[in-house]
């Protein structure tokens, strides 16, 4: 089932970028090879050539229908570093991070950085001609790029692991050599015997999986992780065909997953900074809303483990 | 309801200090050697986080190919007219997709569309409480099961994904009584 979604997320993706590419392609959506035909806002301050001055380029409504083949409400005043030679030919340097048409911010993504966007220029008549460089093929580059960048960004997020890691392993170990965890096992044995019928009541997995849920419930993100994947390696110590997931582990998953959430922290935090009135309205909807999933989480892991296609019996590590 | 906040927010100050107090205290009294055993213990989180580091790059990467084609514009034009007939408002369907594949995507679409619909609004509730309410299943499922190895995961991505679904409904239910 992760084989197929995995390989689904991947072919769904690169097939997408290059039709939407093949589109664009067709349509000329970014203009390419047409001139564009503005306007240097204040040319009088660009009085010294061979020097950068900041100014801003006013793009005419007509020139954006042109190019980017949609209907423009008003015309587009970009700020842009204009440097002109005495030829009156020169340089700008468009900025694009600002209020700006959303096809810039695609064409300075494609060609460069994303935040700036570079014109040749060239006075005609009455105005100044720019033109850029073509653009085509933007979201397969965006696809790569952003496989290459996320894939350095795993390594991140493992590596940053390590501390968290070492430190509440070395705590639990403490604990459990302190019979501490065995302990907290047989507290919530009549719970546990019944959602993981398969594990001993005071197997020290028992322990770890409640650390884990508990720190998912109050919120402490960083704690949990180091007890549930402990708990996942308990968990493997009982499992008999290695390689393969036991009933106890989707079980146990199925409660994280979907667990109980007392505070949601990181919503509100986000609410609270986005100008909301009452930033902790939300503690009722997720608690009520988790509680709702985690009874789900629970039943569903219980009776998919029966369906045949899932069946402990029937499945191989390959 | 805001005792009951104050109450959580306090235990969960206390909880990881008082956790540790508690734990090597206990122990020394059990003449645990308790530094030595501490890094003895901590010595296998190296070996933990290297290990998934196979898991979670090409999990990551796939999730990663799929946000940036924006296969999702897509992917919400074929299931709007059902969650149109459901009475599920459209805008939330963002949220709803990217939230089990990737955290730091759906944090943006949270953050962006109470932006554009106001945080107290019906549709601002409702994707905050989805974010709340729910986990990063594909990331959860990548670590942990690669953390020991496992390769046939069999249930766990349905019942992960079918859990994230009855979450999204019971978040739709509870916001709609709410407000």
């Amino acid at each position: 089932m992760l084989n197929h979604i995995w390989l689904a997320l991947i072919v769904i993706g690169i097939l997408t970028a290059a039709g939407r590419d093949i589109h664009e392609v067709s349509q000329n959506s970014y203009g390419n090879g047409i001139p564009w035909m503005l306007q240097i806002e204040s040319p009088q301050t660009i009085s010294v050539y061979g020097e950068a001055v900041e100014t801003s380029l006013r793009v005419p409504r007509r020139q954006l229908q042109l190019h980017f083949h949609e209907t423009a409400a008003a015309d587009a005043v970009i700020p842009a570093r204009v440097n002109l030679t005495h030829a009156r030919e020169g340089v700008a340097v468009l900025d694009v991070t600002g209020d700006v048409p959303q096809q810039f911010k695609i064409m300075a993504e494609a060609l460069g950085s994303g935040e700036t966007l570079t014109a040749r220029l060239r006075h005609r008549g009455s105005g100044w001609e720019a033109e850029f460089d073509p653009v085509s093929l933007v979201y397969l580059k965006k696809v790569t790029n952003a496989a290459f960048d996320i894939a350095g960004v795993a390594v991140q997020i493992a590596i940053g692991l390590i501390g968290i890691m070492a430190l509440w392993l070395g705590v639990m170990k403490v604990a459990e050599k302190a019979g501490l965890i065995t302990s907290l096992a047989r507290i919530v044995r009549p719970i546990t015997v019944r959602l993981f019928p398969d594990v001993p009541a005071d197997h020290p997995a028992v322990g770890s999986m409640i650390m884990n849920i508990s720190a998912n419930m109050l919120g402490l993100g960083n704690a949990a992780t180091p007890f549930g994947l402990k708990a996942m390696e308990e968990l493997d110590e009982l499992n008999t065909k290695k390689g393969v997931a036991t009933d106890s582990m989707v079980t146990f998953l199925a409660l994280n997953t979907s667990c109980i959430t007392l505070i949601p922290a990181t919503a509100i935090a986000v609410r609270a900074a986005a100008g909301s009135s009452d930033p902790a309205i939300i503690i009722g909807t997720s608690f009520l809303a988790s509680l709702t999933a985690t009874i789900f989480a629970v039943t569903i892991s219980k009776l998919l483990a029966r369906v045949k296609m899932f069946r402990w019996d029937r499945s191989e590590a390959e | 309801m805001e005792i009951f906040r104050t109450f959580v927010s306090l235990l969960s100050a206390i909880a990881i200090p008082a956790l540790i107090l508690f734990f090597l205290v206990y122990a020394a009294f059990r003449r645990v050697k308790v530094y030595e055993v501490a890094v003895e213990g901590a010595k296998e989180g190296f070996d933990i986080a290297v290990r998934i580091i196979p898991y979670l790059v090409l999990m990551l990467v796939s999730i990663a190919i799929f946000r940036a084609s924006g296969a999702m514009d897509v992917f919400i034009a074929i299931v709007r007219p059902l969650t149109d007939l459901v009475g599920i408002p459209a805008e939330v369907l963002p949220m709803a997709i990217m939230r089990p594949l990737s955290g730091s995507g759906s944090l943006g679409i949270m953050t962006e569309t109470m932006q554009a619909y106001g945080t107290d609004s019906f549709i601002g509730v409702l994707v905050s409480t989805l974010f709340g309410s729910t986990e990063t299943t594909f990331y959860v499922l990548a670590v942990y099961f690669g953390a020991v190895g496992i390769r046939n995961t069999r249930h766990a991505l349905p019942t992960g994904l079918l859990a994230d679904f009855i979450a999204f409904l019971a978040a739709v239910f509870f916001v709609g009584v709410l407000l």
